[in-house]
């Protein structure tokens, strides 16, 4: 149900390493059918820095604003700026043309992050 | 205790056709289906379709239902209707709402004369009870009963330039049940002992009572049916409006669509607040010059004497950014002035050089990419003009909005039905 190359977060955003020291950052599958029609889009600066956790953009849907957290600490190398124009790319592609920033890693990998399975037992933890 | 949520007789074709479905009320109910942003956009330029069961119906009647009425609803049955102020006549209907004796809001609601002695109130979900017992309570030493039908009805809202279209291909005598039907009238019952049941029907003969109102601002009508038939009336519907583009809608649609046509959600923009101040002065029996009422009427002393009341005014921002209704604040040259009562995202509108356009907008300028604006109801301590620029901010944002005495513009609702074959 969910991509194993990724990794997630409980607050379901997923991280999805490309193997060169960078990795793809966005929200999953589920996250974007509970949010709605994503209509407006927030991402950082090229360049900016954060640490575990620290909030890098926003997402607001018809239903709400959602704060999204990096789920591991990184710099912005890219965002993707075709959101601005289309943010129901989130919607209809999570993963792919739907993704929001790629960042370059910066110290171990949150060893907290959730891998498939895990975050699909989340995901239905959460539902009940 | 969890409280047992009711269910609308739709509620598994709402399930089986992917709908994500809230607590409303008392009510489960679909918020949306694929699209939210979809479901708006089809009324506006096609058509879609609401299950509005959940709101609550009341059959009043005897030799004093008029009197109990015209005591208990703030708009004047004796001049109600149209420009010139007419009479409720039979087949027609109004919108006002109930007000206690402080003049605070216990409901707004739809008041149908269908006959003499006989009158139809659509009230919110979950108002059939508290209104029933609101004009019960009201009605001592009259001629009157008040029944709460809620769970004998079923009702379908269709909306949209194409309903009327749609609705030809389902209707015994389309052409009769058209004619001379103006905005706020309404045709046919949905009881088959009732005399008026004749007037419309479905091709298989079931009868039902469609009224020519809605809440999205745009054309289309409010079906009441019995309730054993919701589910075919609903599924004969989507078939025939396949053609046209039709969209099952969910609640969220509803609201953004009714907030862009200037319509308040009862407990969310009316309440328990002195019902004077707000965008809906048709709502109060004004005499000319909005000074005085032209009759008297539960509430209208407290109204008439009500001086500090709160302002209700509408606004609308300058992209589709919304804050959190809940918990945002208004401020205005840096002071805190009030709160937010609705804050939606009008999915149909853009602005242009400080206007607001709509996609349907015939003047629209060419290239104009409109992507939807913030619109929205607040209510603060004094009287802004059209124009003045607000500050709305929750937790996370600070939206600059503009008041405004109308949101989206070229609303269908009112046109000549015959312009939509």
């Amino acid at each position: 149900m969910f991509p194993a190359e990724c990794k997630y977060t409980k607050n379901h955003e997923f991280l999805k390493p490309l193997g060169d020291g960078t990795a793809v950052v966005g929200i999953t599958s589920y996250a974007q059918e509970a949010l709605g029609d994503v209509v407006f889009v927030q991402l950082p600066e090229v360049g900016t820095s954060f640490a575990t956790g620290d909030e890098f953009g926003t997402v607001e849907s018809v239903k709400t604003v959602s704060e999204c957290y990096l789920p591991t600490g990184g710099e912005v190398v890219e965002v993707n700026a075709d959101l601005e124009a289309h943010p129901e790319f989130m919607n209809e592609d999570a993963y792919g043309k739907g993704w929001m920033v790629k960042i370059k890693l910066v110290g171990d990998l949150n060893s907290e992050l959730l891998d498939a399975a895990a975050y699909e037992a989340h995901v239905a933890s959460e539902a009940h | 205790m969890a409280s047992i949520k009711k269910q609308t007789p739709l509620f598994d074709w709402h399930k089986a056709h992917g709908a994500n479905v809230v607590e409303f009320g008392d009510y489960l109910m679909p918020i949306w289906y694929a699209s939210a942003r979809a479901e708006h956009l089809a009324v506006v330029s096609q058509a879609g379709l609401f299950d509005t069961s959940h709101m609550a119906t009341l059959r009043v009647f005897g030799k004093d239902a008029f009197e109990l009425l015209q005591w208990c609803f703030t708009r004047n049955l004796n001049a109600c209707v149209g420009k010139d102020n007419a009479p409720l006549t039979d087949g027609k209907c109004v919108y006002g709402a109930f007000l206690d004796e402080q003049g605070r809001a216990i409901d707004d609601c739809i008041v149908y004369k269908l006959m003499d002695g006989e009158f139809m109130i659509e009230v919110n979900a979950s108002m059939g009870g508290p209104a029933a017992k609101h004009l019960t309570e009201q009605a001592k030493g009259k001629d009157v009963k008040i029944v709460d039908l809620t769970d004998q009805v079923g009702k379908i809202d269709i909306q949209g330039p194409a309903s009327i279209k749609i609705m030809a291909k389902l209707l015994k005598n389309p052409e009769a049940v058209f004619d001379k039907l103006p905005y706020f009238s309404a045709k046919g019952h949905f009881d088959p002992e009732s005399t008026l049941a004749a007037q419309v029907q479905l091709l298989d003969g079931t009868p039902i009572l469609l009224s020519r109102s809605g809440y999205t601002g745009e054309v289309g009508f409010e079906l009441f049916v019995g309730r054993a038939h919701t589910v075919k009336l609903w599924e004969l519907i989507m078939a025939a409006g396949q053609e046209f583009g039709l969209t099952a809608c969910g609640l969220a649609a509803r609201d953004s669509l009714r907030t862009g046509a200037v319509l308040p959600l009862s407990h969310q923009d009316i309440g328990p607040w002195t019902f004077i101040h707000h965008p809906w002065p048709f709502a109060l029996p004004f005499a000319p010059g909005g000074e005085s009422f032209t009759k008297a009427f539960l509430g209208s002393a407290a109204l008439e004497q009500a001086s500090d009341a709160p302002w209700t005014l509408t606004f609308v921002g300058n992209d589709l950014r919304k804050v959190d209704a809940h918990e945002a604040k208004v401020f205005h040259d840096g002071k805190e002035i009030g709160i937010v009562l609705t804050c939606a995202t009008d999915m149909a509108i853009g602005r242009h050089e400080g206007r607001i356009y709509s996609l349907t907008s015939p003047d629209k300028p060419e290239g104009l990419s409109i992507k939807g604006l913030c619109c929205g109801y607040i209510k603060v301590g004094t009287k802004l003009v059209p124009g003045t620029t607000v500050e709305l901010r929750d937790g996370k944002r600070a939206l600059p909005v503009v008041i405004e005495t109308d949101v989206r513009p070229d609303r269908s609702a009112r046109k000549a039905l015959k312009t939509f074959f």
